[in-house]
Parts: structure tokens; sequence; C-alpha cells
């Protein structure tokens, strides 16, 4: 341990931005300027730790050492940088760097309102992250943790529409449970239940767990159990695990640079690191292991068994509503929930080697995911266009951005020579080699790749294979659970009534519409997803009732279809404002751009460094240093060096681990 | 005879008698009442400084006594200044203090409403200080007084009734506290807290303490406004002048709040209490439902002063839980939570009422609606109204995470798991209405309608409406102190540990 100010200093960077930020509200260049320089400073900060950090320091700042006052009684407010968390720290630091540019074309490129507020937060936010990443007890965790919930609150209810202030609701609502309930209770248990032995109390994070932690859970082993899934459940929902996962999705009506560097790496990573501090530096594998919970009709399991359960059927879960999801943002949305719990199961299984694979879809899956989710932002700018169904040809338009996007599809599905197929190998080794029911484990993570493919690939078939006036069907998307009776690629009369969802009220009015006779653009938004025009028809006093029911009387045969899709529609179609309306193709097509006047470079260029860099973690992970930090974490853990960890069997590791 | 121990009685006397001067010299002048109470509160503020340092450094940590005109305790009157008391005398004179500030130019005015000021801050003080059960009765009376002077002091009819509403069900605390007393005084004979200390345990008939217990718990639940004798407060609160609510909302409930715990950890003792059947109970749950109860009442409300009354009755059940725990666990945490949450709530609802004051003086606004789009007109309010709500949910670093988690952690301790799930639930409930302010001040555009108030704003106190630097410093260091507190949760149990040395061995 060596006393150090840089781990505050990186956490106070940002901070500090944030007055400045406010006060050059009035000149955007300067104001974007500090955003950039905040993040270089805070890169550099951290980056300047990377090096003794690997050679095993820790560097640690104490509130009550430096300045005596002590933060509550018994617990310091302290920060600390050990390989965990300059992991983390150094992953959203480098990533903020991008984001700034591509914060900065992207609100300029929509002349968002507010846009001073929105740097402010986005800084905070960045502060708050490092602070989780740095924290070096629960306690300061927990603060972190708060303070993230209470900045990222302005990025999401950003609109001040009623969408994005319900949004907003919801979003606070499961944070704040998340954190000021059950973090906080589980925070307080651990400090109690440390505090009945003589180690104790502590709260301090141990590689391999707490040593007093340890001998409390053979005094009091239920509610050290209890007080582990309070601490999960905490994270879990930052992390999004099911059932606590809905707020991700409505979170997606943020401005996408917020979907991409928060709710795809800072804010929802933070959850999943949350759940490997408790994992590995609060419990430590070996008392997760032998901590045996005791199931009625199973007998007994270890505490990580739940954890993995419900991790591997939120994966499978929110992969399978993935498919379902028009809204692009809202699909990379389920994805994310669907990848976070790779890295939640990936710690669960305890194996040394699962938990390199989880530690390192970290980074792993931040990239991609960036990637992608900063594709879907450069859409949303330069054409309005939100709903895959839309992007029939868009490759033509955004080739460039959509090459990156297929990039960042691939590294999600698992696929080499992307970073994510790294990450994925080693869970599955660690999965693989404790074998028995762990095989199950190994069994969703490799469903899941599948079922990636499945959601992704129709977004890259679409864009690049498929024309606007010529294009397949969705089946998934448009068609009832199960499938039509009749073959979807008969005439286009057919096509035109499923895809319009078969609301009858939709057909009518678009019948009744003067445009109706350009039946050969059906494929705009409007017609296609006139979710605004629906509750318009719903509403109007004027349809006249009988006529609705006569259409339904005739479609019999699809009215659980019918109601169905018109909740679909209800949740799905609502997306960013101003798109939609304005979305899909103009009337000639897409015409054709070069990479470079696609966009602007404000946008291109992070999304180009960020998948490069996707393909270099994938490439080369040893040359990379998340893999070797990774590792360097797991030693830290089981305390011997990595070559033999894999060599030892699963059941002799975690008993050596517990003493 | 000590320098500060003589501030003892002076902090008590000098509002008192200071109370007269406005009177007398308005026969004269009307411009008076101001500078007397600016005068007298500064000088009160510096002398509790002046005593809380001679309490804290003080070598042998003992407290400061004075007895009144020399009589020894066991039949005279002790004051006494120790680590639990001045800190709530600290927070009296700075809160006093720091409304003076809004109320020069945001009223009310006249010599008369000083008087009352002045005789509240005296009422409040002597509360906080004295070391006689039946001295605090005379206190408890002259700080009600003034209140409801105070309250009734409002424009239009309402504030008529609720001080009539706020004086009967006063009136009817206060009586069952004395009834209390006597019940204590014919049991053991005497009045003095110390006195009393010793004499409880040893009472031949426990029954009379009993019955004593019962009436005092029952006197300060409503004193304190717990659910469901807590229906005088919101009016109260709600149609005081703007100037006035401040203070009341800040102090007189927190004072009564604080003589409770001193009389259950002083007084009845810790050890004894948890031996007598039920009070721990009935603590505990008088605390926990006002904490549901409350914060259910405070989401449906509309106006914000209200809202924020009611917000009270929910944080006072957090301070009259942590007295349950203390009493069925022997919790020296949780009473360190009670003390915390005290102070750290006075101060919050006292930077927040005088927020909603600046607001309805300068916005026009009243009502959860109005606040709509107050971020883009007040940005400095708004901003110091959210830290001021954010530290209330108990949003970490505030006051307010600091008195929940000790608490909590008090609850957990003794394995007092229901409670321990409604303090942990409160973040939650407390979110529930601070949130819905929130979202209406920054991410709800003004209606079009509402937007000529702006313009030309509704005269609330005699068409004034100008903001002056000194109203918006005020709010603006409240909720600064709200997060400095929140690094001294460390330092405020280090002061206190004296005191719990004291009573929990």
């Amino acid at each position: 341990m060596v006393a150090d100010i840089r781990p505050l200093a990186a956490v106070l960077v940002s901070a500090v931005a944030i007055v400045l930020i406010i006060a050059s509200h009035r000149r955007p260049n300067l104001r974007e300027g500090w955003s950039v320089l905040a993040a270089l400073t805070k890169f550099g900060l951290v980056v300047s730790m990377l090096p003794a950090v690997m050679d095993g320091t820790v560097f640690r700042w104490s509130l009550k050492e430096s300045t005596g006052i002590q933060f509550l009684e018994g617990i310091d407010f302290a920060l600390r940088a050990d390989p965990l968390g300059i992991f983390f720290a150094l992953l959203a630091s480098f990533l903020w760097i991008f984001t700034s540019f591509y914060a900065a074309g992207y609100m300029r490129g929509l002349s968002e309102h507010n846009q001073t507020r929105f740097f402010a937060s986005f800084a905070a936010s960045l502060s708050a992250a490092v602070g989780i990443a740095f924290a070096a007890n629960l306690v300061t965790i927990f603060v972190f943790y708060e303070l993230l919930s209470l900045v990222t609150y302005p990025l999401v209810a950003h609109n001040e529409d009623e969408e994005a202030r319900i949004a907003g609701r919801k979003y606070l609502t499961y944070t704040f449970f998340g954190g000021g309930v059950f973090l906080l209770a589980g925070t307080v248990m651990i400090y109690w239940l440390t505090s009945l032995v003589s180690e104790g109390p502590t709260l301090a994070f141990e590689a391999g767990g707490m040593d007093a932690l340890a001998a409390a859970a053979q005094v009091e082993p239920v509610y050290a159990q209890a007080a582990f899934f309070l601490l999960i459940a905490g994270f879990g929902v930052k992390a999004a695990l099911m059932p606590l996962h809905s707020w991700l999705a409505d979170a997606m009506v943020a401005p996408t640079p917020v979907s991409g560097l928060l709710h795809a790496v800072a804010v929802v990573k933070s959850g999943a690191f949350g759940v490997a501090r408790v994992i590995l530096e609060v419990y430590g594998p070996g008392l997760i292991y032998d901590l045996p919970l005791d199931v009625p009709g199973i007998g007994e399991v270890g505490l990580n068994i739940p954890v993995a359960i419900v991790a591997a059927f939120t994966l499978t879960a929110a992969s399978i509503i993935a498919m379902r999801k028009d809204h692009l943002k809202r699909r990379l949305a389920y994805s994310t929930t669907a990848q976070l719990s790779y890295i939640v199961l990936g710690l669960s299984l305890l194996h040394p080697y699962a938990i390199v694979g989880a530690l390192f879809h970290i980074p792993a899956h931040a990239f991609a995911k960036l990637t992608l989710f900063f594709c879907a932002g450069a859409i949303h700018v330069e054409t309005h266009t939100d709903y895959i169904s839309e992007m029939a040809g868009i490759g033509k338009r955004m080739p460039l951005t959509m090459s990156a996007f297929t990039i960042g599809a691939a590294g999600m599905a698992g696929l080499p020579p992307i970073a994510g197929f790294v990450s994925k190998f080693y869970m599955l080794i660690g999965a693989g080699d404790v074998g028995g029911s762990y095989w199950l484990f190994a069994g969703a993570l490799l469903l899941s790749a599948v079922l990636n493919i499945a959601y992704f690939w129709p977004v890259v078939y679409t864009a690049f294979f498929e024309s606007e006036d010529r294009h397949d069907a969705k089946p998934l998307l448009e068609f009832p659970e199960g499938g039509l009776i009749q073959s979807y690629a008969t005439t286009s009369d057919d096509e035109s009534v499923a895809a319009d969802g078969g609301e009858p009220a939709d057909t009518s009015g678009i019948e009744n519409e003067p445009h109706a006779a350009d039946t050969d653009d059906y494929e705009y938004a409007v017609d296609k997803y006139p979710s605004d025009h629906t509750t318009a028809d719903t509403d109007a006093p004027s349809q006249p009732t009988d006529a609705r029911a006569t259409e339904t009387s005739t479609r019999d045969g699809h009215d659980d279809h019918d109601d169905h899709d018109e909740s679909v529609a209800a949740v799905d179609h609502h997306g960013d404002h101003d798109d939609h309306l304005t979305g899909g193709p103009p009337a000639g097509g897409w015409p054709r751009r070069s990479p470079r006047t696609e966009s602007t470079w404000l946008m291109l260029a992070p999304i180009a460094i960020i998948a490069t860099g996707a393909v270099v973690l994938g490439i080369g992970p040893d040359y990379a240093v998340f893999l070797e930090l990774a590792t360097r974490i797991v030693e830290g853990v089981f305390g011997m060096p990595f070559e033999q960890l894999g060599d030892m069997p699963f059941g002799e590791l975690m008993t050596e681990v517990t003493n | 005879m000590s320098s500060a121990e003589l501030l003892l009685p002076l902090l008590i006397a000098a509002p008192l008698l200071a109370a007269t001067l406005p009177i007398v010299l308005g026969l004269w002048t009307d411009r008076t009442g101001w500078p007397i109470a600016a005068v007298t509160t500064t000088g009160l503020f510096g002398a509790a400084v002046a005593l809380a340092s001679a309490v804290y450094t003080g070598t042998d940590a003992a407290p400061i006594t004075h007895e009144l005109g020399g009589y020894p305790r066991t039949y005279g009157i002790q004051l006494v200044a120790d680590q639990f008391s001045i800190l709530i005398a600290l927070l009296v004179t700075a809160v006093a203090t720091g409304v003076l500030v809004y109320t020069r130019q945001g009223g009310p005015r006249g010599n008369t409403f000083y008087t009352a000021y002045l005789l509240l801050t005296g009422g409040l003080l002597g509360i906080t200080l004295t070391g006689d059960v039946f001295n605090l009765f005379v206190f408890l009376e002259i700080t009600s007084i003034a209140t409801y002077a105070l309250v009734a002091s409002g424009d239009g009819p309402e504030s008529a009734v609720a001080a009539l509403k706020y004086l009967i069900l006063g009136t009817m605390a206060a009586s069952m506290y004395l009834i209390g007393v006597a019940f204590l005084l014919m049991a053991t004979g005497t009045l003095n807290m110390i006195e009393l200390a010793t004499a409880i345990p040893a009472a031949e008939r426990p029954t009379l303490i009993r019955a004593g217990f019962g009436f005092i718990a029952v006197g300060f639940a409503t004193k304190v406004a717990q659910w469901p004798l807590h229906t005088w407060q919101p009016s109260a609160y709600q149609q005081a002048p703007d100037g006035v609510t401040p203070l009341i909302a800040a102090l007189v409930s927190t004072a009564s709040a604080y003589a409770f715990g001193r009389l259950i950890v002083t007084v009845f003792g810790v050890d004894y209490l948890t031996t007598m059947p039920n009070a721990a109970t009935i603590v505990l749950t008088i605390g926990c439902v006002s904490v549901l109860a409350g914060t259910a009442l405070a989401v449906i409300q509309t106006e914000v002063k209200r809202m924020l009354a009611y917000s009270s009755v929910s944080q006072f059940g957090l301070v009259i839980a942590a007295y349950g725990v203390v009493i069925a666990g022997s919790s020296e945490t949780a009473f360190i939570g009670a003390a915390i949450h005290l102070i750290g709530h006075g101060l919050l609802k006292a930077g927040l009422f005088l927020g909603a004051a600046l607001v309805a003086r300068s916005y026009g606004a009243r009502t959860v609606d109005e606040y709509a789009g107050l971020a883009k007109a007040r940005p400095v309010v708004a901003g110091a109204m959210a830290v001021l709500l954010l530290s209330l949910v108990g949003v970490p670093p505030g006051v307010g995470f600091v008195g929940k988690w000790y608490i909590a952690l008090g609850a957990v301790q003794s394995e007092l798991w229901p409670v321990a799930a409604v303090i942990f639930l409160s973040t939650m409930l407390t979110l529930a209405y601070a949130a819905r302010l929130l979202e209406k001040m920054y991410f709800t555009p003004p209606a079009a309608l509402d937007w000529p108030r702006t313009t030309e704003p509704v005269a609330t106190d005699g068409g004034d409406t100008t903001v002056s630097i000194g109203m918006l410093a005020i709010v603006v260091i409240a909720a600064v102190g709200a997060v400095a507190l929140g690094f001294a949760g460390g330092t405020i149990a280090g002061l206190l540990e004296p005191f719990l040395m004291e009573v929990f061995n």
C-alpha cells in the first residue's frame, strides 16, 4: 500500500471539469474542450499508475489519513488503485476520450437542447464511475454507486418529454432500490457481521475475500448468506440481471452517447464490477463455495449457483426478447442485458478461467457494444432512422458505419477474431473444467452465441443485402409467435397486411388515407409503424365502433396476434424523440455515400477507433493490457500463479483459497 | 464560577429579556425588531459556540452545569450543557440566526413578530439546556405559545384555524407531559433529571413510573407530530408566514424530540426502560408507523410546504424509531444516529422551507405543479433545493445518509429486522416525493399558460418580490452545510462519545 493522491485526482478531474463546463456554457467549443481535456487527464492519471499496479503496488488515498476526518465511525472514506480497480478505471477513462468527441458530434448534429447540463452530467458520471472503480471499501463504493445513479438521471430524462420523464422515474426507482435499499442493507449487515468477530469490524476489500467475514460466516451463516444476496441484488440492478433489468431498455430514450458509454459501459459495468468486488474481494470464491445453501429437494449448493442460474436465465431470455425488438437501440439494450449476464455468470462459476473470461468480457463487451451504439447514433443523426425494418439498404448510405456495426455484432456473438471470442473461450474452458452441472451453464453460453447471431445478422443482412423497395418480411418481428400458417413470401398484399401489425384500425386508417395509392413505398415508417397514428385513431371518437367490429370479425383468426402486436407496438415504437416520422429511406432510396462523406469526423473517427480496438483486443489479447490485468486479479484472489491454477482440481482450489 | 458556566443562564435569559425590547422600543419606532433580533441571535450563536468548545475540549469530559440562584439541584433548577444538549443548542442558535437573513426583507415585519421570534428562541434553548423535568414543561409551554402566535400571524383565516388547532393539540400534549411528570414526582419525590435517574430504578411503585412514561411518550408523540397525532403540524407549517415556517419546522419539533431522547437516556435510563414491559415496542411502533404514514401522506400532497411538513412526520418517525432501537437493543449506534438525524433534519428542513419561501416570493410557485421549469428560471435556488432534497433522501455524502446509516446499523446490530426493513425502505419512500419535486423543477417545461406568472409574479408578501443576495446565500449555505455534515459522521460520533459512555454504562 502506497499513499498517493492519484486515485483521488483521477476521480476529481471530471468533477472539476463539471465546474468549467458549466462556467463556459456560452462557448460550446471551449466547453467540449474541457470534456476532452478532462478525459485525457483522467486517462493519463490512470495510465500513470498502471505499470506500478502491474508490479503489485497498490496506491491508496484515505480521507482519514490525509485530513483526519472520519467519514463514519470506524469506516474510512478511502480510494485505492488495485488491479481490479485500475482495470475498470482504465476502460472507462479510455473510452470516455472517444465518447466525448462523439458526443460533441452527436449533440450538435441534432442541435439538442441543454447541452451544458448534458456534458456536465456526463463528466459527473465518469467521476462517479472511476470512484466506484477505486473505492476501497463497501461504504465508499456505495457512495459513488448512489452518486452515479443520481448524475445519470438527468441524462436519461434529458428529452424532458413525458416518455423521458417516465423512463427517468423508472430509472431512479430501480437504481435507488438497488443502491439505497439492497446495497446499503447488505453493507450494514457485513459491517455488523464482521463486528461479531475479533478481526472486525471492517468493510475494506481484500483480494480473496475478507478474513473477518469468513470468520463471521461460521458464526452467523444465515445472515452471511442473506447479506450476500442483498449485495448481489444491489449490484445486480445496475448489471440488469432479470428480473431487475427493465430500466435499461427504457433508459434508451437518452441520447445515444449516454446509451453507449453509460448504459453499455460505465453504469451497467459498475454493476458487474460491483458483483466482481463482492465475489472476489468481499466474500471470496472459497467462502461462497463453502457456505452451502440448503435447497429443499436438491440438497446443498454453493451460494454461487443461484446467481449463476439467474445470469444464465437472463442471458438466454434477454437474447430471445432482443430478437423481437425493432427499435435498434432497444435491441442493443437487450443485448447488453444478455452480455452483462455473461460477466456475472463467468464470475459466479468461481473457476479461475471463468473469472478471467468474465473480467476480460468487461472490456471486450465495452468496445464492441460501444461501436454498436455509436453506429446506431450515427444512423440516427444522419438519417433519423431508428427502426431496423426501415434500414433496408442503408449500407449504401453509411458504409463505414455499417461495417463497424458488423464488427461489433460479430464481437457480441463471440466470433474470432473479435474480443468477445476470447472471453467466451475462457468462460467455456472454466465451465467445462468444473464439469458436472456446470455444463448447463456452458450450454447457455453456446446457445446465447447462436441467439446473438439470430438477432444481429438480420440487421447486417438488411443493411447490406437488401434494398429499400425489395426486402423480405421480418418473421420474428411481424408475425405472431409460432409463425403464420401461410407462407410469408406470397403476394405483396398479404405482406402489407402482416407488416401493418394487422391492427384493424391501422389498416382502415391507411386505406382511407389519400396516399393509399402509393403502395410501392409502404415501407415508410409512417405507414408501417404508425404508432402516433394508432393512438390518434384509438382516441378519435369519430372512429365508428361498428366498423372496427366488422374489421375485427372478418379477421377473427388473427385476433390473438392483433392484441399481441398492439402491445408490442405500444412498447416498441417509442424511441428517441423526433425520429420515426422522418425515419427510413428518402423517396428515391438511400443515396450512395463514401465513408468520408457519410457523417462528420467527430462521429466517424470514434467509431473507427473503437471498432479497431475491439479487433485488436481479439487478435492480440496478450498485448492489450486487459487480459494481463485480469490474470493478475485472479492470481491475487487465488494467491498462486495463473499457470498453476489450471492444473489444480476445482474442489481443491476452493479449499485452498479459503485458507 | 467559570465564565463558560455563566453562559448557560445567559443563553436562556438573554433572548427572553431581549424579547421585551422590540415592544418597548416600538413606542418610538417600528423598525427596531430586526436589529435587536439579529444582534441577540448572533450573540447567542457565539455564546453557544464558546460553550460548545468548552464542553468538547474540556479535560474531564464532564458536562458544564449551573444551579440557578445557587440552590442545590435536589430542589433548585439546574442547567446542563453536555455533549448532547450543546449540539442541539448550536443548531437552534445557528438556524435562528440564519432565518433572520430571510425575514429582513422577506418578512413578516413588525416588532411584535420579533418579540415572538426571540421568545421562541429562548424557549427552545431552555428546552435544550434545562436539567429539570418540570422546568422542561415551562419551556415547552413558552415555545408553544410563541409558536401559536407566530403561526397565527399568517395572512388569512386559515392561519387562525391552524394556530387554534395547534393550540388545542399542543396544550393537550403539554398536559400529558405534565401528568407524566406528576407521576414521576409522586413515585420519586424529585424533579431533577440526575436525581430522577437514580431514584427511578429504586422507586417502590414502578406502576407510577410506567404510567408516567406512558403519558410522557404520548405527550411527546404529539409534540413531535407522530402519526396519528400529527394533525396539527401540516396546517401549522403551511399556514405560518413563509419566514416563520423554516424556524418552526427546523426547531420546534426537533427540540421536543431532543427532550424525549434526553428523558429516555438520562432520566429513565436505557437499562430501566429495557426491562419495562412494552416500552420498546410502543416507541418502535410509533416511529415505524409514522415513517410509513408520513411518506404516504407526503406523496399525495400538492402544496410544497405541506408536502415538506408531512415529510417531517416521517423523518421524525426515523428518530423515534431510533429511540425505540436504543431502548430495545441498548444501542449506542442508534442513539448517535438519532442525534445526527435530529441535527441533519433540522438543517435540511430549514434550508428547504427557506427555499420554498424564496420560490413563493420570487417565482410565485406554491404547488408542486407550479415548480415546473424552476431550474431554468431560478437555477441557484433550484440547485440548492435539489441538494437538500437529495440529502433528505439519504444520498451520500449528505447528512441524511449519515443519520440513516447509524440508525440502520443500530437496528441491524440489535437484530430488529422489521425496523431495519422500514429504515432501508424509507429511502425509497422519501425518494417518492423528493423525485416528484426534482422532476418538476428540472425536467418539466412550465405550462404555456403559467408563463405570465414569472414575468409578473403574484405578490405574496406585500407585493415585494425581490430576492436579496443574503436570502439566496442562506439557502446555499444550508445546502453546502448538508453536504459538509455528510462527512462529519465520525466526528459527531466522536463528540458524543463521553456522553454515551456516561449513559450507556
